[in-house]
């Protein structure tokens, strides 16, 4: 353990006596690092005058940060009459995060810097209904490759992964400490544990709806945004919020369960998802392509093709009137539920996403009709409704600010700024020992190899 | 047609024929008086010209005029200036290659912030996003590719072979999916071969990479290169050291062909459609110029290429008679 880290450690619990510099320097550095971080000062002027700390103090901590090069001042401002002033900014490459996110049919990894954007992202077919060892193993080869690629990120600080299902809050911990059953098979098999071992930090999991939400807000339509409602459709139907600039996680994370809201289309009835859903879509193409009123998808069928909702949406695009009456029906649905939440929350914005949104207007066009419809006119008066551009890079991008707002947290950054990497914070050297416990109890009771 | 990858940002491909062009669409395009830019990463090797060829021709059926074609050779800081130069001749569209990633990722934007439809070839500088900073991706099914080459170079490996992959260093989608899918499909299927993967920086060292490999391990029973030009520098480089390792590789350049129709080292190889690739980029141009709706990433299988049908992949693919060697080499010359 490097010695910054030792002193760290020793912090916790509060011992009584005189404060030691590092405890009461601690606040400060902490609220510099992140007005910095979060670009509301990038002068020392700006920064003595939002911290309301002394010229001094202000010098002293970023001379810290500097030696434990989280900010860099080597970069000139505009002069504003006399010298320039040096600017100060963070250093966002002091560290990265490794990102992924799963999804039913696809896996996407990448490398993000502190600032949560991507160096570099891969995406590939992939099945969850995989043992998940295989998962992590490929999973693991891919984040391997990555870092193998991008030798001058910086030191790894984290992997946060974007799943399909709810992630309950951690608890206590900033970060998760066991694997949650999100899936079936995870109940039984450690893999958060298993990243944690192999690559030393600490790992988020949000569910998917929420990493898309953060990624679209920082990077992609949200972008300059207040208030954004995000809705991803795909086999599954989910919303996230963004209120004021923040997530909005509920009680326990379960927010935007909107697929399992009842509807009704005619003579059927069923939940948003088993109605409008991409399995919805598809098994609606099949039976217009095995009526013979979808000609572009009978033909698709009659080559072998198989018939997945972007083959619907394909169709559709190229004026099958099956499969355009289709996505109008599964897009009317969708709008009609989101209409209600428009009604409730006020967003400024609606992101549609999902393969299928993104790749069809007619979607989109009928959720429009529908959402501006069903609009209390306040609501819809300067109302935004488009698709996400990001695809899957969303996911990517939200699980990097999962982990950098979590890093950069106050309450956690407090913890580990002193030792200026987070493997130092007293809750992962707690995991990290727990594991290692456990590693050293499964080898006593092993018997030792045959030679 | 089957696509084994996914797109930059997670996208499933499109077909070319999403971005067909009827007689009408071209009609519009002619009365449109449309100007366009191509800037390229090289000019020289056969897989740009073919490429250029297909998007020059099929501009000009659209009565398109194309003003400025440039070859960046392969250099970040040429592409960048390229295109702020070309952003002040404020053309209707720029068809792209980006050469690199972070480095081009701004000069690229700036593209479409000044209002120029921006289609990219075969790479995304990560952080740009369709329909918004471009308008489509066009390349080849990368990961297809890299498939294919592993497929093909399996049955020259035997049960347990070392096998070297010769990667590029750069951070570039096409030849990054192509070593993914390679390595991917090869621990899956032969789980017993070794694996041992060394990237090169730059075409004229991509020789010395090779036989760095090759010294590192004498029992090399098999090597992947992920394009066709190193690939072949490679293949010289070994054979000078007295190796005779088999060679897959991507595209059917001239040598390429030479070397498979001649029986190695290169013995397999995944083709891309360069020429057709370049007609999709200027369909997929003028579709965009036409205010209509264009797919995210349209991407072209590949052919598997082999000694027994390198005659007709050949004219399939460079729209041109086989070398006359390759002829030769094939008894089809009397």
């Amino acid at each position: 353990m490097p010695a910054t880290a030792k002193m760290d450690a020793d912090m916790h619990p509060r011992r009584k006596g005189r404060p030691r510099t590092a405890e009461t320097a601690a606040p400060s550095l902490v609220e510099i690092l992140n007005l910095v971080r979060t670009e509301k000062a990038t002068t020392r002027q700006e920064l003595e005058r939002e911290s309301e700390l002394g010229r001094a103090v202000v010098a002293d901590r970023l001379g810290t940060l500097a030696e434990l090069r989280l900010v860099d001042e080597s970069e000139l401002g505009t002069a504003t009459g006399g010298r320039a002033p040096r600017l100060v900014r963070f250093s966002a490459n002091r560290g990265s995060i490794l990102v992924a996110t799963l999804d039913q049919t696809a896996l996407g990894v990448g490398l993000a810097d502190l600032g949560g954007h991507l160096r570099m992202e891969h995406h590939e077919a992939a099945d969850l209904t995989q043992p998940v060892s295989t998962l992590l193993d490929r999973l693991t080869m891919l984040f391997r490759w990555i870092l193998d690629m991008q030798p001058d990120a910086g030191e790894l600080w984290g992997i946060s992964i974007s799943v399909p299902g709810v992630v309950t809050d951690a608890g206590e911990s900033f970060f998760q400490t066991g694997t949650p059953p999100v899936l079936p098979g995870w109940e039984s098999f450690p893999l958060v544990e298993k990243l944690v071992e192999g690559f030393d930090v600490p790992v988020w999991l949000r569910s998917s709806v929420e990493t898309m939400t953060m990624g679209e807000f920082h990077s992609g339509a949200g972008v300059g945004h207040r208030a954004m409602l995000f809705v991803k459709i795909g086999k599954r139907i989910g919303a996230g919020l963004v209120s004021d600039g923040a997530l909005f996680r509920g009680a326990q994370g379960a927010v935007g369960l909107i697929g399992s809201v009842p509807v009704s289309s005619g003579e059927r009835h069923g939940t948003l998802e088993t109605m409008a859903g991409s399995e919805a879509i598809i098994r609606d193409g099949r039976i217009q392509a095995e009526k013979g009123l979808s000609p572009i998808l009978a033909e698709h069928a009659r080559r072998g093709g198989e018939i997945t909702a972007v083959e619907v949406a394909q169709a559709a695009h190229m004026g099958d009137a099956a499969a355009i009456d289709i996505l109008s029906q599964s897009g009317r649905m969708i709008g009609q539920v989101v209409a209600t939440l428009a009604n409730m929350l006020n967003p400024e914005l609606i992101v549609l996403s999902g393969s299928i949104a993104q790749s069809n207007d007619i979607l989109l066009a009928a959720a429009r009709e529908a959402i501006y419809g069903a609009s209390h006119p306040l609501v819809s008066r300067d109302l935004q409704i488009i698709r996400s551009q990001m695809g899957s890079s969303s996911g990517l991008v939200g699980a990097a600010i999962v982990a950098t707002e979590s890093l950069f947290s106050p309450a956690v950054l407090r913890d580990w700024i002193m030792a200026g990497r987070p493997q130092a914070h007293p809750q992962f050297e707690a995991l990290r020992g727990r594991l290692e416990a456990q590693t050293a109890a499964v080898a006593a009771v092993m018997p030792p190899p045959k030679t | 047609m089957v696509i084994e990858g996914l797109g930059p940002h997670g996208e499933r491909a499109s077909a070319p024929e999403r971005v067909l062009l009827l007689p009408e669409d071209k009609a519009r395009a002619r009365a449109a008086g449309l100007r366009i830019a191509i800037v390229l990463h090289t000019l020289a090797s056969d897989w740009a010209k073919q490429q250029l060829a297909g998007i020059v021709g099929t501009l000009g059926d659209c009565g398109v005029a194309v003003i400025d074609v440039v070859d960046c050779g392969f250099t970040p800081e040429v592409q960048i200036e390229a295109l702020d130069r070309l952003i002040r001749e404020a053309p209707d569209a720029i068809i792209s290659l980006p050469v690199a990633n972070a480095k081009v990722a701004a000069a690229h934007a700036r593209v479409s912030a000044a209002g120029i439809k921006l289609v990219l070839l075969d790479n995304v500088p990560t952080g740009l996003l369709p329909g918004k900073d471009y308008v489509s991706l066009i390349s080849a099914d990368n990961f297809g590719l890299g498939k294919m080459a592993a497929e093909g170079l399996a049955p020259h490996l035997g049960e347990e072979a070392e096998v070297g992959v010769l990667g590029y260093e750069s951070d570039f989608f096409a030849t990054n999916e192509r070593e993914i899918a390679f390595v991917k499909w090869m621990r899956i299927n032969r789980p017993r071969h070794h694996l041992h993967v060394a990237r090169f920086p730059s075409l004229t060292e991509a020789g010395e990479t090779a036989s760095a490999l090759a010294k590192k391990l004498p029992d090399l029973k098999g090597l992947f290169v992920v394009w066709d030009t190193p690939a072949i520098a490679a293949a010289a480089a070994l054979v000078s050291a007295g190796l005779s390792v088999p060679i897959a590789t991507v595209d059917l350049g001239k040598e390429a062909a030479i070397s498979l129709s001649g029986g190695g080292p290169i013995v397999t190889i995944a083709a891309q459609q360069p020429f057709r690739q370049g007609q999709t980029a200027a369909s997929t141009t003028v579709t965009a110029l036409l205010s209509r709706l264009t797919p995210a990433w349209v991407a072209l299988p590949g052919v598997a290429v082999t000694a027994t049908n390198v005659v007709e992949s050949f004219q399939t693919i460079w729209r041109s008679p086989a070398p006359r060697e390759v002829l030769r080499q094939q008894k089809l010359l009397r």
